[in-house]
């Protein structure tokens, strides 16, 4: 695919995104039904799951491009990680905003120990570290070579980070849709919103992530095309 | 004796032939320890809390800065006159060579962090005989750990201009789980609790350094490719 190709289906998929996200938001306020035991405050629910949903897709497609990269030293991976974990990014940071808000209400507490928040955080600054190390470094091929490291390693460890907050009680509510028993335990309305809701926040990401590559796409030509300026 | 455990060994005493004549790095985190100690039983108000309580939580976060201060200062030294591209210039596979280094790293950072109980039994009072075995495995997992990503990283921090003010965003968030088992276990022992009832951290601990020093193996090499 080409660059302006890619901007032009980005720039699509990232304003139809943001014209679902208004849908989603009008259809959480106004036309799902409250849930029963823990009221208006539920429907932040419809932004947070699939923040979080898209938080770790990011994340996780940044981890797998790193280690593409690795392996086949193409730039265009290294490209895809970098884009996609800006994207993970932004999306823990409503999932870690949204999150809180809730628990205020739902739980009395802002934060408490456990798995699911403790994960976010910790991967939440892990990817800072990523962005750190990319641009501190002086030679670009060895900052992505270091930050590609540093995103593997995150993702090997995630699991044992996992683990180990499991000691602590869980307060976060358990999964509602994919469960083992059975299917979904959502009434259909609810369902619906948490499906379109989810569907509209991959587009968004999908969008904002095939601008940034294509933009990334652009700083590249521009930095060969000055270098052969100078030489 | 195959090779690549003889390039290990190499690697292993190069580096603590090194540390034991300047001692620059062994003195820095030993002052460290015991300063650290000392200052947190000033910190702790013995009229509400008994300092026992809060020992176990206190000597991992000690080990942690301490560990950070010394381990974060592995590539220094061979930086700075270029002796590090000897090394890899050298026929030791790249994995030998981290190997090597954590090795000389761990039995640094334990040291160390046998001190730091020591000086945390000696300031807080506590009592370890019952348990002395089990607390020295568990530190001993955990040091395994914390020098295999810590070694890592700072191999990463120092490529880049940050430097060791890198390290510590690095290498915490990936900390969690020692910390988390370390203190427990540790909580625990010194509570005076059986070591059955805390095999199963124990056993996850050592689970987390292997996994975390086949890690570092494999990626070590990507980040001194050049």
């Amino acid at each position: 695919m080409s660059t302006s190709e890619l901007r032009r289906i980005g720039t699509m998929l990232t304003v139809l995104g943001l014209l679902g996200l208004v849908v989603v938001y009008w259809l959480s306020f106004f036309w799902v039904s409250t849930e029963a035991s823990q009221g208006v405050a539920q429907r932040i629910f419809y932004v947070h799951v699939p923040a979080a949903w898209t938080a770790f897709l990011g994340f996780g497609i940044a981890a797998l491009a790193s280690g593409m990269y690795l392996w086949l030293r193409d730039e265009r991976f290294d490209r895809t990680a970098l884009c996609a974990a800006e994207g993970g990014m932004v999306f823990a940071t409503i999932m870690i905003t949204t999150g809180p808000l809730w628990g205020r209400i739902a739980w009395g507490t802002y934060w408490t120990r456990e798995p699911r928040l403790t994960l976010t955080l910790l991967m939440w600054f892990i990817f800072l570290g990523y962005f750190l190390v990319r641009r501190s470094s002086e030679n670009p091929e060895k900052g992505k070579r270091y930050a590609a490291v540093t995103a593997i390693m995150g993702a090997l460890l995630i699991p044992f980070i996992h683990v180990s907050v499991l000691w602590f009680r869980s307060l976060h509510p358990q999964p509602v849709v994919l469960r083992t028993d059975g299917g979904p335990a959502l009434p259909g309305d609810m369902l619906t919103l948490l499906l379109t809701s989810l569907g509209v926040f991959t587009m968004l990401f999908v969008g904002l992530f095939m601008l940034r590559y294509a933009l990334e796409g652009l700083r590249n030509d521009i930095t060969l095309r000055t270098r052969k300026v100078i030489v | 004796m195959s090779l690549y455990l003889r390039q290990i060994k190499v690697i292993f005493w190069k580096d603590l032939l090194l540390e034991f004549r300047t001692k620059e790095r062994l003195i820095a985190m030993a002052a460290f320890a015991v300063l650290t100690g000392i200052l947190f039983s000033y910190t702790l108000d013995t009229t509400r809390l008994r300092p026992a309580d809060v020992a176990a939580g206190l000597i991992w976060m000690t080990i942690v800065f301490g560990g950070l201060l010394g381990v974060g200062r592995t590539f220094h030294l061979e930086n700075q006159d270029g002796a590090f591209q000897g090394v890899l210039m050298s026929p030791v596979p790249r994995d030998a060579v981290f190997l090597g280094k954590i090795l000389a790293n761990f039995l640094l950072l334990y040291m160390i962090a046998i001190l730091v109980l020591g000086v945390f039994t000696f300031l807080f009072a506590l009592e370890i005989r019952s348990s002395v075995w089990a607390l020295l495995l568990t530190l001993a997992l955990g040091s395994l750990a914390f020098v295999a990503l810590g070694t890592l990283f700072a191999a990463v921090s120092s490529g880049t201009r940050m430097g060791e003010t890198l390290l510590p965003i690095l290498v915490l968030p990936l900390l969690l789980p020692v910390v988390i088992w370390g203190g427990v276990v540790t909580g625990r022992l010194l509570a005076g609790r059986p070591v059955s009832e805390v095999l199963g951290s124990i056993r996850l601990l050592g689970a987390f350094a292997l996994v975390a020093v086949a890690a570092g193996a494999l990626l070590f090499r990507f980040v001194v490719e050049d």
